[in-house]
């Protein structure tokens, strides 16, 4: 694609140390150069990711519907059979808004990966889940738990939880769940914030939940649309997530608990609370920009400054992620690869052999592509908030194509620092 | 018997290098381990039939060659070989094991490899001294060529080196045997009649001082070791795995059979300067490591300081000590080849071997996180963390030497701190931090490549956990050693000795 | 004098904000209450967004009138009032920034008609749907 050719004669090339991102950001593109193979390992891994998505979605809101405040939640990962079968809001005939034409309950390849695991065996429930053979649902628990503690990001939903009228719902809530149960009441006499700090967590399980519920169908359709044909190019990927943004943005995002069969509205709908804004956007900031150091991947010296002392400066998130410790036991990034590599399509399994070290570090591949995907994503953020904020690309007004070159810029800045791995992924030799 | 395991390796040596058919790198290198796995096997039968209570030579075999001379083929074996041998045997494995498969004249390396063995393996048995140098002379000329030929950088000038300090100290060795033969007017090499010569004190401290230097300069001790860096380095890992783990010991291995053996009285006499030379180059070689920049060099110099661990207990000459000394010879054996190979495949892998440039081996999946895993293991074996066979035969000499030696003891002891120090440098550059994305896409460490480095890490580990198994052999040879020596001074010891029931 | 429902369903072109305003429950307010300063975005503005977004809003009434409060502050704010102003505070409760040098601009919508004047309050007509961030 030739950039300069949709530039306007009216500005001056970018200056910016990425003028070539800027170029083509202005052009209609991603952050991510439009190659096939780029788009292959995208849309390879939007797949793979989709169906653990699927689970964790439903999980999450399972966790903050049912679970609740379960002390011993030892089966939180448990998932019950109603909520595999819950429709998705995006899918099936009965949606909403019908993003992927599949259908709406649990994805055929992960009921399967679920009954047989790795061992492709069926064995009890539980000795799967103790063998860790599952999909590893503490990876989305440390993105919520990002989103959480980065509370700054999410100021409208986070002053509602700070609210009296949530803390009535969540009396109410809390009570209803413990009724008869003298021990945990005494306890949240004694400690009520305690509990409703728990309860705010769950707001985060099914704020995330309601998030990944849009976003598994998004990929599903996309990697449907790849394996037809009908997506060749990464700027198609790229508007096909800027429409996808659009399109759910109003999705109402709410915390229901069902207690005895009972519904609490802990956050209402009619709170008016936004997919787009209290969650889509700070998902991104926390999970793609922000989240922590990941524990067993390096070594900080906070005393020397190397642990930023304002959390908005924290930049460990998966666009600046080092992804080479993946494989390291137990951290967030291990699990996702983890899950990812059960759902691989073939293709991306081919090309994975050709390269590295092969099958032996297939989770480092897969995490690299998946970085690249998330360059996309975040592309396509850039890219809707640029659609929705300022001005489209093709406007006649200079100072308007001004506004949407230093917004570009503004956000490209963020990835001047040493670890983006934005200059990275420019380059195909980067895997 | 022992013959055996002399001339099968020399005669696979001639095989491979002469067969007048086409021998691929492969086949040649399967050849020579076929034959030194024999040899390895044969090593094993003659542990079983060795005698444990009999503190003499056993399995004697002779054969008149140049009598006129004094010269006899004699081999026999005790408890101080029969572990040499056994390190022999094995590291000659390790090392072929260790060797690429890709490189120049194949059949010629494998050829000279096996010849070293077999030569080394005769100096270690002979029983004539006229034969024990000859066959120390003997594999000069290969392990130079080995150097020389297949060497890294700055090859020709190491193998030039090791070979003009070589030589000078095979001077000085056929001086002092020529010496003991004609001062003590002896028609025959044989070690029995050697040991029957008596001499002046004065002529045996000049002829053992003779002794002590040239093979002070095969071990080395400081101030003759300048050779040692380069050549380790210059060496190919097999072949640094050959001169670090066997050919050091000859060093070790003469002054304690000839300098020790044929002239107690003298040793007796110079132990007390033996100590303080020996916490020299303990000290010397510790403190040099710290400062190196390169991992290979490293390791050169951290085997200095081992060796005065085994020159401290010789000097002691304990029964302990003695014990602790010949096991040390075995323990720094096989921790060096291990350190050597590792080394080998890190540079193999990586492309350097310097520390500023080494950095997140330890990294799962694009590291090499088995090598990393397993020079951390090796780094505490040589640092002497208990439950590894450093730390037995280290402690073994240092509580022997230590009622004799008080002070040197202290300083070697000192020494093993300074190990753990340049081991942490190491590791903690070479394993730990960050991969460096650009660069760090080295090829995976196959099974095969492992395999030398988990049979001695194991050896390593079992031995450390079962010293008896390590120590018993020579309990019986450190006793008669020991009891040749006049005593001098009151052996005190603060332990029984533990090799006793087995 | 007509208020600004009022105005708005018997123009022609706010159709789609006329129904977005019925779905939302914002009927009563914006035809009794105020007075309100109104952005009102017409047919074209709205369909300038892309396929299904207005859709999931007007089947979610409160997040439809989330989005409609960003298009109306309170008091009456003429074209010139609002020379002196860089930004106004809607009743959603984000701020929106104005130009109207050298033209007249309300975030990143352009003024197609300003100042109309209605029984309750005033509004002017942009090109845009203009959204919080």
């Amino acid at each position: 694609m030739n950039d300069t050719a949709v530039l306007s004669p009216t500005l001056s090339p970018s200056t910016h140390e990425f003028s070539e991102v800027i170029h083509r950001l202005e052009a209609g593109g991603s952050m991510l150069p439009d190659t096939p193979e780029n788009l292959k390992q995208i849309i390879g891994i939007y797949k793979a990711y989709a169906v653990p998505m699927d689970f964790y979605w439903r999980d999450l809101l399972y966790i903050a519907e049912k679970v609740f405040l379960n002390p011993l939640p030892a089966f939180k990962y448990f998932i019950s059979d109603k909520y595999l079968d819950r429709p998705n809001a995006y899918a099936g005939d009965g949606a909403d808004l019908r993003i992927w034409r599949g259908e709406a309950d649990a994805h055929p390849e992960l009921r399967d990966f679920m009954a047989k695991g790795e061992f492709n065996r069926k064995l009890p429930k539980l000795f799967h889940h103790l063998w860790h053979d599952r999909v590893n649902m503490e990876f989305a628990e440390a993105c919520m738990e990002a989103m959480l503690w980065h509370e700054d990001i999410n100021p409208q939903f986070n002053a509602y939880l700070d609210g009296d009228e949530y803390k009535q719902n969540s009396d109410l809530a809390i009570r209803a769940y413990f009724k008869g149960n003298p021990l945990m009441l005494g306890l949240y006499k004694l400690f009520p914030d305690m509990f409703l700090e728990q309860v705010k967590k769950l707001s985060y399980y099914a704020n995330l939940g309601l998030f990944w519920e849009v976003m598994a169908p998004v990929f599903f359709e996309m990697s449907d649309l790849y394996d037809e044909g009908k997506m060749t190019t990464v700027p198609e990927a790229m508007d096909f997530l800027v429409n996808g943004i659009f399109a759910v943005a109003g999705r109402p995002i709410f915390h229901h608990a069902y207690i005895d069969g009972k519904c609490y509205e802990i956050i209402p709908k009619s709170q008016g609370f936004t997919w787009l804004y209290e969650a889509a956007l700070p998902y991104v900031e926390a999970v793609f920009y922000r989240t922590a150091p990941f524990r067993g991947t390096k070594s900080y010296n906070a005393q020397a400054g190397q642990v930023p002392s304002d959390q908005k400066d924290f930049h460990y998130g998966i666009l600046y992620a080092d992804v080479f410790p993946v494989g390291s036991a137990g951290i967030p990034p291990t699990l996702l690869m983890q899950d990812m590599l059960h759902f691989l399509p073939d293709y991306l399994i081919e090309d994975y052999q050709q390269h590295g070290r092969g099958e032996d570090d297939i989770l480092i591949q897969l995490g690299i592509t998946f970085q690249r995907s998330m360059y996309n994503v975040t592309s396509a953020v850039i890219q809707a908030l640029r659609a929705a904020l300022l001005y489209p690309l093709d406007d006649p007004n200079p100072d308007h194509l001004k506004a949407n070159r230093q917004f570009f810029e503004q956000q490209i800045d963020r990835f001047k620092r040493p670890e983006a791995r934005l200059r990275d992924v420019q380059d195909q030799s980067y895997r | 018997m022992l013959s055996t395991l002399v001339w099968l390796p020399i005669i696979g040596s001639l095989l491979i290098a002469f067969v007048p058919f086409k021998l691929t790198a492969q086949q040649s290198r399967t050849f020579a381990l076929v034959i030194s796995g024999v040899v390895l096997l044969w090593t094993i039968r003659l542990f079983t039939q060795f005698d444990l209570t009999n503190d003499a030579f056993q399995m004697h075999e002779f054969m008149p060659w140049l009598p006129m001379l004094g010269l006899n083929y004699d081999l026999a074996l005790d408890g101080l070989s029969l572990m040499m041998i056994a390190l022999n045997s094995l590291l000659t494995w390790v090392a072929l094991y260790s060797s690429v498969g890709s490189m120049e004249r194949p059949r010629f390396f494998y050829a000279l490899i096996l010849f070293v063995s077999g030569g080394v393996a005769g100096a270690f048995l002979a029983q004539n001294l006229l034969l024990f140098f000859l066959l120390f002379e003997i594999e000069l000329v290969p392990l130079y060529l080995l150097v020389s030929i297949w060497g890294g950088e700055k090859r020709d000038y190491a193998a030039t080196k090791f070979l003009l300090y070589t030589a000078l100290a095979g001077v000085l060795i056929l001086t002092a045997f020529l010496g003991t033969a004609w001062l003590g007017h002896s028609t025959d090499f044989s070690y029995q009649q050697m040991l029957q010569v008596d001499l002046a004190l004065p002529t045996q401290v000049v002829l053992l001082s003779l002794l002590l230097v040239g093979f002070g300069i095969k071990i080395p001790l400081v101030p003759f070791h300048t050779w040692l860096p380069d050549t380790y380095v210059a060496a190919s890992p097999s072949v640094a795995i050959l001169l670090g783990g066997v050919l050091a010991k000859l060093g070790t291995y003469g002054i304690f059979r000839f300098g020790l053996g044929m002239f107690p009285e003298a040793w007796s006499l110079l132990s007390p300067f033996l100590a303080v030379w020996a916490a020299a180059s303990v000290l010397y070689g510790s403190v040099t490591a710290i400062a190196q920049k390169d991992i290979k060099r490293m390791v050169a110099y951290s085997s200095i300081g081992h060796m005065g661990y085994v020159m401290l207990g010789g000097a002691a000459f304990t029964e302990l000590s003695m014990v602790g000394a010949i096991s040390q010879m075995v323990s720094h054996g096989l921790i060096l080849a291990l350190l050597f190979h590792l080394v080998g495949v890190v540079e193999a892998k990586v492309g350097t071997r310097q520390l500023d440039q080494l950095n997140g081996l330890m990294n799962p999946l694009r590291g090499l996180p088995v090598v990393s895993a397993l020079l951390v293991l090796s780094g505490m074996a040589s640092a002497g963390i208990p439950g590894l066979v450093g730390f037995i035969t280290e402690f073994l000499v240092f509580q022997g030497s230590y009622s004799v030696f008080p002070v040197q003891t202290l300083l070697c002891v000192v020494g093993t701190g300074l190990t753990a120090v340049y081991f942490v440098i190491l590791i903690n550059r070479t394993c730990f931090g960050r991969l460096d994305n650009q660069k760090a896409h080295y090829g995976k460490v196959s099974l095969t490549e492992q395999v030398p480095a988990l049979v001695l890490a194991t050896l390593v580990v079992v031995l450390g956990l079962q010293p008896n198994w390590l120590v018993h052999w020579s309990a019986a040879t450190s006793r008669s050693l020991v009891a040749a020596v006049p005593m001098t001074h009151e052996v005190q010891v603060a332990i029984q000795p533990p090799f006793q029931g087995f | 004098m007509p208020s600004i429902v009022d105005i708005a369903v018997q123009n022609d072109g706010f159709s789609t904000l006329v129904a977005a305003v019925q779905a939302a429950g914002l009927v009563e307010v914006l035809a009794t209450g105020g007075p309100f300063t109104v952005f009102a975005p017409n047919d074209d503005a709205f369909a300038k967004l892309p396929p299904g977004t207005v859709q999931t809003l007007v089947d979610n009434p409160p997040q439809l009138a989330r989005i409609l409060k960003f298009h109306v502050v309170s008091g009456i704010w003429h074209k010139d009032d609002m020379a002196q102003q860089a930004t106004l505070t809607s009743l959603e409760g984000s701020p929106i920034p104005i130009r109207t040098e050298p033209i007249f601009e309300v975030k990143n919508s352009t003024v197609l008609a300003a100042d109309i004047i209605a029984s309750n309050g005033i509004i002017h007509v942009i090109d845009n749907v203009i959204l919080m961030g």
